[in-house]
């Protein structure tokens, strides 16, 4: 076919022009496929990661504020632990602490008025904690007070010496210093069964049994006191310095899930990666956020104790970010039980009827409720940041227009490479004209070869586009999305151990960077430079078109 | 001579170009009768009007006012198919610069010229290699025009011209370009082929060496035709009257 070979030779013999052409169509056909994979892989990761509520089918979150002054009277406050009554010494112990942090329990009943509020559409109602989990083992505390401590309280019941009694007893024992100084330091070594503790308290009294030099200072008082009270037996308890021991405290968040609905959540079906939801009816099973799953090292089936009540894991959850996030979920019931919050909650998750009800409905939920706190699923959404909301953004404010520039460049490229040739062509065109050629078939032969330079550019784009986002999936790198909790909501530990923990809770999820390419995409890729060369080669033909033969063949080259 | 048409039939052909305020007039009033198989020379100085009246003899540009009859027809009233239509069947050109399609070979630019008869490919090939045969360019018919020699590639393009079998070949200036030495070739090709395949040749040129061959002459100026030698002044007459 004569019209073919003559459309090969001129794209094979104007190389440097066709391969402009090619490689414009071609690099903007792969951008475009590029930017569209990666704005894909963006807002899949941002459908998890960014939208935290609308995730759980969520458009409200309703939690109360404590009364009085913020939330620091909660926060600060410090729950004790008889160390004894953890076992034995030396045994192993594991036990968790729930509480609520800054955001005040209340009644499961009282979220009904909620949903009576109009353009709310559902509620659900969930218990998010903070729990404190410590595990190690029993130290020997308790061993402490039971030889010989007895004395030590006796003499703390001793009234008050008074001024002169204590200057005699000050000059006495100055004089017996001078008679015995280089012993003095195995009054303690010797004295009764007490085992120092490592941190011995210097404080603790030498105070011998029985007769000696010492005691012959002291007033008589004191001397015929120790000597008739007989102190009983007892167990004292009492603060001491965290003992050296391997004990081990660490910090979660645990959410009482409602089980009888999957549509909204602390936690939705949607969120599961690996296993199942919760089921309905609310046993004793746990899904646990993938972050606190690794760095546990909890699998599917893996056993969690939560004070010697077992759960078993049914599911890995990738936990939206956002206040009400948790590491752990349970059910509901399993966890007002283990709290000892029986019917309590503490958040209202809200949906409005309609997107637009939303800011009606907040605002109607802080005018009933004025110690309500109510966060939409955009301000959750804003207290999200790390480089997957940079790139998400910069997806979401360049992406499209980048597309769109870039593809404007590359037809506008072909268009004017191709209305070029033919401004150079035009005494070519003349000449066919000459020889007889029809205008349709100058046109055709002109598109044509836009329309070649269309499809290859297609080709070349899309596997320089597919090559490229894969390139991006196996070398990308990985964002990162935090949230810091709206409330601080301060670790609660026991009192033996207490020890700061952060103030504010900050969840990060890290997501790989990808760019999934969709047949979609390759297909409109494709169509875009077919779309291309079809423009260049209008716009090309047209012009030669308008030319009149005896005008094209005056022009001079 | 009144029961066949003359080949062509000029009356008051007239082709104006408005440029700006001021109107060219490039053809001016030509009357003009010319018969098959008749090798016509039309000279003059440059700018006088003889590529303008080549086009209009081979249906590249209809006239402004006046008629052009070929072969009887109107070219004035005919469509743009039906003027490509008579370029492909009945026209060959021939130009200064030679026009040769610079990215195709010899023979595919001979092929070009064929081409929208639709004959099949063997064919079309064919008859193109024997055109170029006819040329003396056989061997050459792969190179590419950037490979030959200003008179070959003449010869190429008289080639083109003439494997469509036309009835006129119309040759503006073809030997402007090449030195006296090919340029007298190229015009002996012309010749020699034109009589053997009984084809008209119209020649523009403003070589006097090239129109002294020719048995009519017919002189341009400013676009009006001022001498025809031979049966030019019968041609006049008719059209003056
Ligand atoms: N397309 C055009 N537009 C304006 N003027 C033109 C055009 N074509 C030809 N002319 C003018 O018409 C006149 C005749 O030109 P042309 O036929 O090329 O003469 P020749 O071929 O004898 O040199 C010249 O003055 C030329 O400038
Ligand atoms: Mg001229």
């Amino acid at each position: 076919m004569f019209y073919l070979s003559y459309l090969r030779s001129e794209l094979l013999r104007r190389k440097g022009r066709t391969i402009l052409t090619l490689l414009g169509l071609a690099l903007g056909i792969a951008l475009v496929i590029v930017i569209t994979a990666l704005s894909h892989g963006l807002d899949r990761a941002q459908k998890t990661a960014l939208n935290p509520l609308s995730s759980i089918g969520t458009d409200l979150t309703v939690t109360v504020k404590p009364e009085g002054v913020g939330g620091g009277a909660f926060a600060n406050r410090t729950v004790s632990t008889d160390l004894s009554k953890l076992g034995k010494a030396g045994q192993h112990f594991s036990y968790d602490i729930f509480s609520s942090g800054s955001q005040t329990t209340f009644a499961q009943s009282q979220a009904k008025s909620v949903s009576s509020i109009p353009g709310v559409a559902k509620i659900a109602t969930g218990l998010t904690l903070t729990a404190t989990h410590q595990e190690g083992k029993v130290p020997k505390i308790t061993a402490l007070f039971k030889t010989g401590g007895q004395q030590l309280r006796v003499s703390g019941q001793v009234k008050p010496l008074s001024a002169a009694s204590l200057a005699k007893m000050a000059k006495c024992m100055a004089k017996l210093e001078k008679s015995r100084a280089p012993t003095t330091t195995t009054t303690n070594a010797t004295h009764g069964g007490l085992q120092p503790s490592q941190n011995g308290s210097p404080t603790a009294s030498p105070i011998a049994k029985g007769s000696g030099p010492i005691q012959a200072c002291m007033p008589a008082g004191v001397r015929r006191f120790s000597k008739t009270i007989t102190v009983p037996r007892q167990t004292l308890k009492k603060q001491v310095r965290t003992p050296q021991t391997n004990i081990k405290t660490s910090s979660y968040t645990i959410g009482g899930v409602d089980t009888s609905r999957t549509d909204m959540g602390l936690i939705t079906p949607a969120q599961v990666t690996s296993g199942r939801f919760l089921a309905k009816k609310g046993g004793r099973e746990a899904l646990v956020a993938g972050a606190y799953a690794s760095s546990h090292k909890l699998k599917l089936g893996s056993t969690l104790a939560l004070n010697r009540t077992k759960f078993k894991v049914v599911g890995i959850v990738q936990a939206p970010l956002g206040g009400q996030s948790a590491d752990v979920y349970v059910p509901l019931q399993q966890l007002q039980t283990l709290s000892g919050q029986k019917s309590q909650i503490n958040v209202v998750l809200v949906r409005a009827t309609k997107g637009a009800a939303v800011g009606a409905v907040q605002k109607e939920i802080e005018k009933t409720f004025p110690s309500a706190q109510v966060a939409s699923s955009k301000q959750v959404a804003d207290q999200v940041s790390g480089s997957l909301v940079d790139a998400s953004n910069l997806a979401k404010s360049l992406g499209l227009a980048l597309s769109i520039i870039v593809i404007a460049m590359a037809f506008m490229m072909a268009a004017l490479l191709t209305l070029s040739s033919v401004a150079k062509r035009v005494r070519e065109i003349g000449t066919l004209r000459a020889l007889g050629w029809t205008r349709r078939l100058v046109i055709r032969q002109i598109a044509g070869e836009s329309l070649l330079q269309g499809v290859a550019g297609g080709v070349i784009g899309v596997a320089i586009g597919i090559a490229a986002a894969a390139a991006i999936d196996a070398f990308g790198p990985t964002l990162t999305a935090s949230s810091t909790a709206a409330g601080s909501d301060q670790a609660v530990l026991p009192g033996a151990f207490v020890m700061g923990q952060g103030l504010a809770r900050t969840t990060t999820s890290q997501v790989a960077l990808r760019a999934p390419v969709a047949g979609s995409i390759i297909l409109i890729g494709f169509a875009l430079a077919l779309l291309g060369g079809l423009l260049a080669g209008a716009v090309g033909a047209l012009r030669a078109a308008r030319l009149r033969p005896a005008d094209a063949l005056r022009q001079v080259e | 001579m009144t029961s066949t048409p003359a080949l062509y039939e000029l009356r008051g052909a007239t082709r104006f170009f408005q440029l700006g305020d001021s109107t060219i007039k490039a053809v001016d009033g030509v009357d003009l009768s010319l018969d098959a198989e008749e090798f016509v020379a039309i000279e003059g100085p440059s700018g006088s009007g003889k590529t303008t009246l080549l086009q209009l003899l081979g249906a590249l540009d209809r006239p402004s006012s006046g008629k052009v009859f070929f072969e009887g027809r109107d070219l004035g009233t005919l469509g743009d198919s039906e003027l490509a239509e008579l370029r492909l069947r009945s026209f060959g050109f021939i130009f200064q610069q030679f026009n040769l399609l610079s990215t195709l070979t010899a023979l595919q630019n001979v092929e070009a010229g064929l081409a929208p008869f639709g004959i099949a490919s063997a064919e079309l090939r064919e008859r193109s290699l024997a055109a170029l045969s006819e040329v003396g360019l056989r061997e050459r018919a792969f190179h590419l025009p950037g490979q030959l020699s200003g008179g070959e590639q003449q010869r190429v393009a008289i080639a083109r011209a003439l494997s469509g079998e036309p009835r006129v070949v119309l040759a503006d200036e073809p030997t402007g370009n090449l030195d006296s030495k090919s340029g007298a070739d190229v015009i002996a090709l012309l010749t020699n082929l034109a009589s053997k395949h009984g084809i008209t040749i119209i020649v523009a040129t403003h070589d006097a060496g090239l129109a002294a061959q020719a048995p009519r002459r017919l002189a341009m100026h400013d676009g009006c035709l001022v001498a025809d030698g031979g049966k030019s002044a019968r041609s006049n007459k008719r059209g003056s009257r």
